[in-house]
């Protein structure tokens, strides 16, 4: 396959394959780093003041939550959907960009796929809670039970049950069966019996055989297939849960598409908060390039710029339907009282990301990574205004209220950081976080060392 | 257990190019163990077309009437209610659910076939002929008939050794 | 085929079918095959900076494409001078105004309304003039400066774009049910024109391939031309089903009365337009190989064609004519049989115009040499 040499390579360094190997299982072998253990006890910490908050609330109940008669929906319903939106980057790097035969995926989308799995963990766990009796969450499911109930499919939030379950599910294979064949190579190169048992255990006897490669390949193509619709559909569904309500500033037609689109957009700032970080810690920088880095951000670019199209889009049409109470309501977020929260979401989801016009910007790390932390805070400012300031002044002006969470609430936010950071930090201890096999077979047209011999 | 020779090559060109000097010369390859998919293989074996798609399709269409049928049957004849005013075979309601089913039906059919034709498995514990061939190693393996003499042996060997290959081994 | 549009037209005057619908068909096929116009611009412009290579191939089509921006301008401002504004929109007879409409006002007037078109078209065909020159330059002049010129103008345009292709469609198709709105719309609309532009682009290679020419089009690049039009007909689908579904959920008057006037009087069509956008496309074009011929991608692509055809019908006709005057008739079918002929006359000359092959873009080699396993 011929690549144009004004294309950068996506791999630095002259490797060969063998090197390859060697690089990228690095970061498994030895003992951890003391940055390592001391990210781990940060981010454990974290997780116990959340499963401090779990107890309060699974034992006094959600009142010990901020929320009150108007503003049903508050912290929970928004660290959900930012959880969820994180968790769209991964599935979409992985398929989404293999539709569209983009060869940079090679290096990130493994690890981004794994910050999905565990991003959608994380998201799942705030709906579980706000059930109140965690121990009856299963009646969410339809099965045959002596009540003779069945649940009821029209409302958005069962389809939520649906679409993340199926989402996670398809994930979780997707993931596994393309992690097998580098099982396989962790497999043959492990030093000790018991890890040579282990990951042969998890490598499925994977041998690398021809026809094994052929249908593999098929398979990734076929899951890719069907995951990029089901990325969409994900975060769809999540936007039904509000758009199907006749609420002010929650039912309007956009809702959809623009989710989806914030959901990439903060997806991918999650991806290169942690890449950022990790290509330096586990010296990767020869495999998720500047260039990698300069890519995502052109995707947060298109994101980011779709999502104020939408932004505009809304508050114009709201002006537009002549409707007072849609009016009133975009007013009130601009101007209210939750103003500084809008006002936070504008600035950091249409302004800054816009810097990334600049290529210098969209090439500096240092700058790169501010924003996407950046990103990261206006996407969860956007779920807040759109639940918090869409309900807190409804149509009966004698109802209306504020919001403030309570430390319950702010303690199931951060336990549920310091749970994807620990899950995520296991990771890259316990897998390779870069797939090997996938760019050993890009490395002779992409590496640095492209030959350009024409081959079939 | 079969008799069979193993040779291997260190880049994927190379290979390839062997690969279809010793077709050639009548050498039978059974089977290439590669780091990663290597393109233009499977017309140098031989191999058809996967046909696990056909598998997801089935799956997928399974999901699509489970899915949309098992909510018409609960809206309509198990437990009819009313809820918002929405007719009982609320149609676009259903659309949804019916799509995450049929996402999730074709996605584990086909990759459980997978597995099941593949013969791979949890536990499964291969024949591991060279532990480099998930490192760097293309390895080829040609079977040899029970009753191959010496000198057909040695011919195959000869014709591996042409076509650039290393490492040829006899196993037995 | 021009002049079977102009008989149909003039039958349409004198047979009485009423101005309202004689207008209508013109907007409707004017704003088709502007769109068709401006997806091919579209197509180019986002392929140069996304940087993807195969589709250098056929870059060509979509700039010939865009050269009917100009064209359908000219007439689409001859039909609103010319009495077709006032007789489509009902915002602009201000004895119907009432409070809503009055409210829109300061955006529903009639010299506010010609601006935007102004800079909507002298902006569209600036850009689509420079990007043609740009890429054409890069071929003759082999200078890769022009590359860059060519990324530049495009990442311009995809931005102005953004922006016109909702607004425009606001303008020229919301306003025409004007009490009604969607936040959807502007993506809807788009979505539907990309689906039968790219159709359009299937359509001109397989006339051009028929005629002997574009000879370096293997089947990879027909498979992904394929995938494309698959994928986006499933996305269109998409947001057909959740714009309706918002709607239907939410049972607000205001909103269902758009819907409720469609599925009254133009019910066959209406489901037709979802069965024959999404099914034909999702069934025919699911296995490989159909995305790979033409045998089954052109009868796929007429079909597509036709169906978002109906698509705008839809969105223009029960507005503009109402459920007992429209109809599909000769005048339509005429009409539309005219604009295809003019379409193709002023691409085809495009065509003719510049090597099919851009031979010295850096990207062509690449183009040329790739097969994929999917």
């Amino acid at each position: 396959m011929y690549v144009s040499p004004i294309r950068e390579p996506l791999i630095r360094g002259n490797k060969d394959y063998s090197q390859v190997t060697k690089d990228i299982l690095a970061p498994m072998a030895g003992t951890p780093s003391k940055y390592w253990y001391m990210g781990i006890a940060l981010a454990l910490s974290a997780a116990l003041f959340g499963a401090w908050a779990t107890y309060v609330t699974l034992f006094t109940g959600i009142g010990s939550w901020g929320l009150n008669k108007t503003i049903g929906w508050g912290w929970d319903i928004t660290n959900f959907v930012w959880w969820v939106g994180i968790g769209h980057a991964g599935t979409f790097i992985s398929a989404i960009l293999l539709l569209f035969r983009q060869r940079w995926r090679t290096s990130i989308n493994r690890s981004a796929e794994a910050m999905t799995l565990i991003a959608i963990a994380c998201a799942g766990f705030f709906p579980l809670i706000h059930m109140g009796r965690l121990a009856l969450a299963f009646f969410i499911f339809p099965y045959p039970n002596t009540r003779a109930l069945w649940v009821n499919f029209n409302s958005p939030l069962l389809w939520d049950v649906f679409a993340i379950s199926t989402y996670f599910a398809v994930s979780l294979i997707f993931w596994y069966v393309g992690l097998i064949p580098d099982i396989g190579t962790v497999r043959d190169k492990a030093t000790t019996k018991i890890k040579k048992a282990i990951y042969g255990f998890l490598s499925f006897g994977w041998t690398g055989s021809a026809k094994h490669w052929s249908r593999h390949e098929t398979v990734s193509l076929i899951l890719a297939g069907l995951a990029a619709p089901l990325v969409l559909s994900v975060h769809t569904i999540v936007s039904f849960d509000f758009a199907t309500s006749v609420i002010p500033g929650w039912h309007t037609t956009i809702f959809p598409p623009y989710f989806v689109s914030g959901a990439v957009f903060s997806g991918f700032a999650m991806v290169l908060t942690l890449l950022i970080v990790t290509r330096k810690a586990l010296n990767l920088e020869q495999y998720i390039t500047v260039n990698h880095i300069e890519s995502m951000n052109k995707i947060i670019i298109l994101t980011g710029s779709i999502v104020g199209i939408a932004y505009l889009t809304e508050f114009f049409i709201a002006w537009y339907s002549g409707n007072e109470y849609e009016m009133f309501t975009f007013v009130n977020r601009a101007f209210g009282p939750y103003a500084w929260a809008y006002w936070i979401m504008m600035t950091c989801n249409v302004i800054t990301p816009q810097l990334f016009w600049f290529k210098k910007i969209r090439r500096n790390i240092v700058l790169t990574f501010i924003i996407s932390i950046f990103v990261n805070i206006g996407m969860w400012f956007e779920r807040f205004v759109i639940v918090v300031s869409s309900l807190h002044r409804d149509y009966l002006p004698s109802s209306w209220s504020m919001y403030t969470p309570s430390v319950v609430e702010v303690g199931l936010f951060v336990g549920t950081l310091g749970l994807f950071f620990t899950l995520f930090l296991l990771f890259i201890r316990v897998f390779p976080v870069i797939a090997i096999a996938e760019v050993k077979s890009v490395l002779k047209t992409s590496g640095e060392n492209k030959n350009h011999s024409e081959h079939e | 257990m079969n008799k069979y020779i193993t040779a291997y090559y260190l880049d994927e060109e190379k290979l390839l190019k062997g690969l279809k000097q010793v077709k050639t010369k009548g050498v039978r390859v059974a089977d290439v163990l590669s780091p990663f998919p290597v393109h233009g293989i499977d017309k140098v074996l031989g191999l058809r077309r996967s046909r696990l798609t056909r598998v997801a399709f089935a799956g997928g269409a399974i999901g699509a009437i489970v899915g949309f049928g098992f909510q018409t049957w609960v809206f309509t004849s198990a437990y009819p209610i009313n809820f918002g005013g929405k007719p009982f075979f609320a149609a676009p309601s259903f659309i949804p659910v019916t799509f995450e089913t049929t996402v999730l039906f074709a996605a584990f059919s086909m990759v459980i076939a997978f597995f099941v034709v593949s013969k791979l498995g949890p536990g499964n514990k291969p024949v591991i002929h060279d532990e480099r061939v998930t490192d760097d190693r293309f390895l080829v393996i040609v079977d040899i008939p029970e009753n191959s003499s010496k000198e057909e042996i040695n011919e195959i060997e000869k014709a591996l050794h042409d076509a650039g290959a290393e490492g040829i081994n006899y196993k037995a | 085929m021009v002049s079977i549009g102009l008989i149909a037209l003039a039958y349409g005057f004198f047979a009485g079918l009423g101005g309202e619908r004689i207008s209508a068909n013109i907007l409707l096929n004017n704003y088709y095959f502007l769109g068709m116009g401006l997806i091919g611009l579209f197509f180019v412009a986002v392929h140069a900076i996304a940087e993807s290579g195969w589709q250098v191939s056929v870059q060509r089509i979509g700039e010939a494409m865009s050269t009917f921006i100009p064209v359908a301008g000219v007439l689409m401002l001859l039909f609103f001078a010319f009495g077709g504004l006032h007789s489509i929109y009902h915002w602009t007879h201000p004895e119907h105004m009432d409070e809503i409409l009055l409210n829109k006002a300061p955006y529903l007037n009639v010299p506010f309304f010609y601006i935007r078109f102004f800079i909507y078209f002298i902006v569209w065909s600036l850009l689509a003039w420079y990007i043609r020159k740009s890429s054409r330059n890069l071929d003759s002049l082999n200078d890769i400066s022009y590359f860059h010129k060519l990324r530049k103008f495009s990442a311009i345009f995809i931005v102005f774009y953004a922006i016109s292709s909702v607004m425009s469609s606001w303008d020229w198709l919301m306003s025409i049910d004007a009490h009604w709105f969607s936040t959807l719309y502007g993506w809807y609309v788009f979505m539907s024109m990309l689906a039968s532009g790219v159709a359009m682009i299937i359509i001109i290679l397989y006339i051009l391939k028929r005629n002997g020419y574009m000879t370096h089009i293997n089947n990879e690049h027909i498979h992904d031309l394929g995938k494309y039009l698959f994928g986006f007909s499933i996305f269109w689908a998409y947001l057909w089903f959740s714009q309706y579904m918002l709607i239907w959920y939410a049972n607000i008057p205001e909103e269902t009365v758009y819907y409720s006037e469609r599925m009254l009087h133009f019910k066959p069509l209406f489901i037709a337009n979802a069965i024959v956008n999404l099914a034909f496309p999702l069934l025919l074009l699911m296995t490989r190989n159909s995305k790979r011929v033409f045998w089954s991608l052109i009868p796929v692509a007429v079909i597509v064609f036709i169906g978002h055809w109906i698509d705008l019908y839809q969105l223009i006709m029960p507005g503009a004519v109402g459920g007992e005057k429209a109809g599909i008739g000769f005048l339509e079918i005429g009409l539309t049989i005219g604009y295809v002929g003019l379409f193709f006359l002023v691409v085809f000359y495009s065509l003719t115009k510049a090597p099919l092959a851009p031979k010295n873009h850096p990207f062509y080699k690449e183009s040329m040499d790739y097969h994929t396993n999917y």
